[in-house]
């Protein structure tokens, strides 16, 4: 069967690549030259290749500067956002744990504020001392909640039937989608800090899930707006003459149904801003692309650039693959015909 | 004799002129199944519409159970109606994001605040009554579409309605399908529900209604019962169009 399938593959690719002369010469200089890129790449990673910045450092690129002896509080934090990632997807049979799943994914912020910050008996940290991976997911999780509630109120605003509501909302919906990321980063950084009293101090890890809140909501926004205007509008007829009132048909009809259509493209959202947190190490912030950045600013690891770009990479790659397959096994279990 | 519908004069026109309603005047006593024929077109679908606020109209007054509306969209007389009158769509409409007994018990929870014990024996009891107990824990789309529109049907009997409205309940179905949904209606009759329906199956009206309404281009043409329609019915255009249907 196997066989089969691989001889008739081969006959295929002898067809194709190896037809006449042309074909012929062309076919051996490309596998020449793929074989020397190859064996150029697998001499430098198994010979040349110094992998002591990455092996030395990792509980750097989790932890950043995160006090040694009290590195069990982000790890405690992620895992638990592991767990509840996993319960999210294959649903546990307790249904009371069903029911207040949303719950307990509102209650993982002040979880990860009281873990990191701590304060109530354990040892206080200073936000300066977050970093690596565990700053990185702090502001894609705090920021990407507090955008979806956001997000959702700004498209219902928008259809709303109220003109200054619906312009409001569009007007603030349009100007955010025509600003740079970047441009509203460094407002949350450099001018936040000017509109306050004097006295009155955000931190700067504050500060950054504010403007990415800002950012992000506005384009949750229109992908809730999508998934609106694909409800039927006998949807909400058949709603109505049940005697559901305008919130009910919000709450039970429209966002349930909006967010499993939108989800896809809400999933886009979470994996960009996580990846956009990354531009934070410019601003400061030594997530995880900034102790990258501090580590090979260390005259120990000279020269082993690519090495720990390569192992970032990975590590981004690896996180954005899980939560797309997440997404992905999300999506198929809330299908709705 | 309780009158449940009593429709005094309503007109409705669309913005270019064309009448959709013409001057309808109707009644309906309690217990009464109304069947509404027409060709497509003429206006069956504005007016049950009318009855629970779906549609608005121009000039008239509806009263229902005793409500009165009028031209002017009244939100909480509205409210009041609906939660008294079930309707039942086309196209089922069932919440597809629920299950089977979600969709059934949303209402009865939310708009009726009865407690989930309850609320959830009266939709079981009621999808045993529709012969599809068995399927409580299914999704709308994996129901056949005389099996949906049942539990359409149950969606609105949960509410314990005293008018229900049916509008055109079996034109998406398979014709094979079409007499389940059917059987269901007669025994809503039977049981002295009081009834308004859309609906193109001569049979079932036959059998079922107590008055038929024939309306063309927004006017109501004739109002006579079953035996005067069918055998001899009074107007001209009546007879033509159940001509067109024997064919």
């Amino acid at each position: 069967m196997y066989l089969k399938k691989i001889n008739k593959n081969f006959k295929k690719f002898r067809e194709i690549l190896l037809l006449n002369s042309l074909n012929n010469f062309l076919t051996i200089i490309l596998v020449f030259a793929i074989f020397i890129t190859f064996l150029q790449t697998f001499n430098w990673l198994i010979v040349n290749s110094k992998w002591t910045a990455v092996t030395t450092n990792i509980p750097l690129f989790v932890f950043g500067t995160f006090p040694e002896d009290q590195r069990w509080r982000p790890f405690i934090w992620i895992m638990s956002l592991l767990t509840i990632c996993f319960l999210s997807i294959v649903p546990p049979k307790w249904k009371w744990l069903r029911k207040n799943l949303l719950i307990a994914w509102i209650g993982m912020i002040p979880l990860g504020i009281f873990l990191l910050y701590g304060g109530f008996g354990i040892q206080t940290v200073m936000s300066r001392n977050f970093g690596g991976l565990t700053l990185t997911i702090l502001l894609t999780v705090c920021s990407s909640m507090f955008a979806l509630p956001i997000g959702i109120g700004l498209a219902f605003c928008r259809q709303s039937s109220l003109f200054v509501v619906k312009k409001l909302s569009s007007i603030y919906i349009d100007s955010m989608r025509a600003v740079p990321l970047i441009a509203v980063l460094f407002f949350g950084q450099l001018l936040i800090p000017l509109f306050l009293p004097l006295g009155l101090e955000i931190d700067s890890v504050w500060r950054a899930i504010f403007a990415f809140t800002l950012f992000v909501s506005a384009y949750i926004a229109e992908d809730i707006r999508g998934g609106l205007q694909a409800i039927p509008h006998t949807q909400i007829e058949s709603a109505k003459s049940l005697g559901l009132n305008h919130l009910q048909i919000i709450r039970f009809i429209l966002i349930p149904q909006s967010l499993r259509i939108a989800l896809p493209a809400l999933t886009n959202q979470v994996i960009g801003l996580f990846q956009n947190t990354s531009l934070m190490s410019i601003l400061g912030l030594v997530e995880l692309l900034g102790i990258g950045r501090s580590i090979l600013a260390n005259p120990k690891f000279i020269g082993q650039y690519i090495e720990v770009y390569i192992w970032l990479a990975s590590v981004y790659w690896i996180i954005c693959t899980l939560l797309a397959l997440m997404a992905k096994y999300l999506e198929k279990r809330l299908k709705i015909a | 004799m309780n009158t449940i519908i009593k429709v005094k004069n309503i007109s409705k026109s669309y913005s270019r002129g064309l009448l959709a309603l013409d001057n309808v005047s109707l009644k309906v006593n309690q217990g009464k199944v109304l069947v509404i024929m027409g060709p497509s077109g003429s206006g069956k679908s504005t007016l049950i519409r009318t009855f629970n606020g779906l549609e608005t109209f121009d000039a008239g007054e509806i009263e229902i159970l005793g409500i009165k509306i009028n031209q002017n969209y009244n939100e909480r007389r509205i409210q009041k109606i609906r939660k008294r009158v079930g309707m039942v769509f086309q196209q089922f409409n069932l919440f597809p994001h629920l299950c089977i007994l979600d969709n059934i018990t949303l209402a009865p929870l939310n708009v009726q605040k009865r407690s989930r014990v309850e609320a959830e024996e009266y939709g079981m009891y009621l999808l045993s009554q529709m012969g599809i107990s068995m399927h409580a824990e299914k999704y709308p789309s994996q129901l056949s579409g005389g099996e949906q529109q049942r539990v359409a049907i149950a969606r609105t009997l949960a509410l314990k309605p005293e008018l229900l409205l049916f509008d055109e309940p079996t034109s998406a179905l398979d014709p094979e399908r079409i007499n389940e949904v059917l059987d269901v209606m007669r025994k809503l009759a039977q049981d002295g529900m009081t009834m308004v329906v859309v609906t193109h199956e001569i049979n079932f009206a036959k059998e079922v209604s107590d008055q038929i309404l024939f309306m063309d281009s927004g006017k109501v043409i004739e109002t006579s019962t079953p035996d005067i329609f069918f055998s001899n019915a009074k107007h001209e255009r009546s007879r033509k169009f159940l001509n067109q249907l024997d064919k």
